[in-house]
């Protein structure tokens, strides 16, 4: 089941230079005002995730993709994940959280060559080391 | 295709449980008509046209084709009449009986809102086990007995999962007559994982029978309803009541129509008085839980310990062996629903699964059971998190707020079957459109 939203193409440009460009390090996205699209809300490259982290709302929902950076254990070298973040708080209003809810997979599958997910409900669960847990398995 | 200009189409969201019949517009946060389920109905034979035998009248069912008189609504099951039978169109969660769903409906479309429903689209929920041939027929119903201008089936896992925000989720559902658990991933339901069972109808039971049959303290309990009472008495607590029957009525009240009543009086003190421990069963724990006071129409009332009250709910989650044994056909508790479904889904996805449970459904609000649910779920898992809502109309209308929302959507309009597609392809778009 799927509401029907659109994605922008800015969504994908911006992706691809994310993936191929290295250009950013992480996408935020969210909803046109009127419901309709999925747009591009921000792009940055800053390697701070605890700035990617201020740029989910308490209260709102939003979309990110993130280049996530990590040592593999045992000295293998970096590795890079292309993260996926849904995030949907609790304290957002019921109408946003099944609108980005049901809009998600019209996104998600615009978008190739994500390798990991996370759904998000609260800061704990977006936390770097709950992320790094979740993309550094089977890495 | 389609076409509707921007947000302008006001819809109607129908979801219909065990219990109740949720219906009310699109972009509302609460149904505006809430419609129990059960109906009254008696029957007249076209022969008799003073006297009616109930006997006569059920053999004529078939044949004779009885008229048949439908008392639906807020007044409908509740009023005593001569002879009333009651019946419910509902077994499981799914719809069994489709004749009486049409005048359920238009009681709540045309007599409740007072709206035509030919000028609204239509979005109907239904059960992840709801079959084929079920969905099919309610787009029937729709389309060719309300004319409907557009149509969709949703279910009502992914409803609620949406509702809370979330694309995949474990949805527990409780409600009247099934309690459901069902995987939600990527807002499809993972069918091999869905697992229901009549569970909520196993602890009714079990009230039930706790409080007609007698224990050391106190003797039998008489369910009688208030409509069969004609006058009662003021008695201490654990007295036998003083109360007088009206024999006028009882002498014609149904065997059908009786049950409910007494089952509405189970279901009140279960409302009432029942609980559940929140740390697992211990006698001692749930004694000091207290006694809490409650009185029947009969006048009887009494202090039921909180061994008693407590014991209910814990058919939620366990069952005693004796139980067990003599049962073979024992509705799953939650527990074993639970398991059953997270063993049917990849290792993969059962820690998504239990970081995102939304917890749903009437039955969900027995006091102390999401409590003893997280708990429950703490002990077998790492990283689990139950959403609850907090607010009941969120909690016991969750399938039908999801159908709102989704419903009120701009964009969601273009997923409608719109008349013109179900003229021209008919059934098989029903299954095609709606996933």
């Amino acid at each position: 089941m799927a509401s029907g939203v659109g994605v922008n193409q800015e969504c994908l440009s911006a992706y691809q230079e994310l993936k191929l460009g290295k250009k950013s390090k992480y996408i935020i996205f969210g909803l046109s005002p009127d419901n309709t699209e999925v747009v591009v809300l921000k792009k940055s490259n800053s390697a701070d995730y605890d700035e990617f982290l201020v740029d989910l709302p308490e209260n709102e929902c939003r979309w990110a993709v993130y280049d996530f950076e990590f040592e593999k254990e045992g000295g293998a070298g970096k590795r890079n994940k292309i993260t996926f973040f849904s995030w949907s708080p609790d304290d957002a209003k019921i109408k946003q959280k099944m609108l980005f809810a049901s809009s998600k997979d019209a996104l998600r599958r615009s978008l190739v060559g994500i390798a990991a997910e996370v759904q998000g409900t609260a800061y704990d669960e977006v936390a770097h080391e709950s992320v790094l847990d979740k993309v550094s398995r089977g890495a | 295709m389609v076409n509707y200009g921007g947000d302008e189409v006001s819809a109607l969201v129908v979801d219909i449980g065990s219990s109740s019949i949720r219906a009310g517009y699109a972009g509302d946060d609460t149904p505006k008509a809430i419609v129990p389920t059960t109906y009254g109905f008696t029957e007249e034979s076209p022969s008799a046209n003073e006297d009616i035998k109930m006997s006569e009248a059920n053999e004529g069912e078939e044949t004779e084709k009885p008229r048949v008189n439908l008392y639906i609504g807020q007044n409908g099951p509740s009023l005593w009449r001569e002879n009333m039978e009651v019946s419910n169109p509902m077994q499981n969660g799914l719809i069994v009986d489709f004749n009486p769903i049409s005048p359920l409906i238009s009681h709540c479309l045309n007599d409740v809102m007072r709206c035509n429903p030919s000028e609204h689209p239509v979005l109907v929920t239904e059960p992840a086990w709801n079959t084929q041939e079920n969905r099919e027929r309610m787009a029937e119903i729709m389309f060719e007995e309300f004319q409907v201008p557009a149509f969709y089936i949703a279910n009502t896992g992914v409803l609620n999962a949406f509702a809370a925000g979330k694309g995949s989720a474990l949805v527990i559902d409780i409600g009247q007559s099934a309690a459901s658990v069902t995987p939600v991933v990527d807002g499809f339901v993972l069918r091999k994982g869905l697992q229901y069972s009549s569970l909520p109808q196993l602890v009714t039971a079990h009230a039930r029978h706790l409080l007609i049959n007698p224990t050391s303290r106190r003797p039998a309990i008489h369910l009688w309803p208030q409509q069969l009472i004609a006058s009662k008495q003021p008695v201490d607590a654990g007295q036998n009541p003083k109360f007088e029957l009206r024999s006028d009525r009882v002498a014609k009240t149904t065997a059908s129509w009786k049950k409910w009543a007494e089952d509405r009086e189970v279901d009140e003190w279960m409302q009432s008085v029942a609980g559940v421990v929140d740390q697992g069963w211990n006698e001692q724990f749930a004694h000091q839980r207290g006694p809490k006071h409650y009185e029947f129409p009969t006048g009887y009332n009494y202090y039921f310990n909180g061994i008693e009250r407590h014991s209910v709910g814990e058919q939620f989650f366990t069952h005693s062996r004796q139980l067990v044994e003599t049962n073979p056909n024992l509705p799953k508790h939650l527990p074993a629903l639970i398991s059953s479904a997270l063993s049917a889904c990849d290792p993969d996805l059962r820690q998504v699964l239990m970081g995102n449970v939304v917890l749903s459904g009437g039955g969900s609000q027995f006091p102390g059971l999401a409590d003893r649910l997280a708990n429950e779920l703490t002990r077998s898992f790492p990283h689990v998190k139950i959403h609850a809502p907090g607010n009941p109309i969120e909690r016991r209308y969750g399938g039908w707020l999801g159908g709102s929302i989704l419903a009120s959507l701009g964009t969601f309009h273009q997923l409608w079957i719109s008349k013109e597609e179900w003229q021209e392809h008919g059934r098989a778009i029903v299954n095609q459109r709606c996933k």
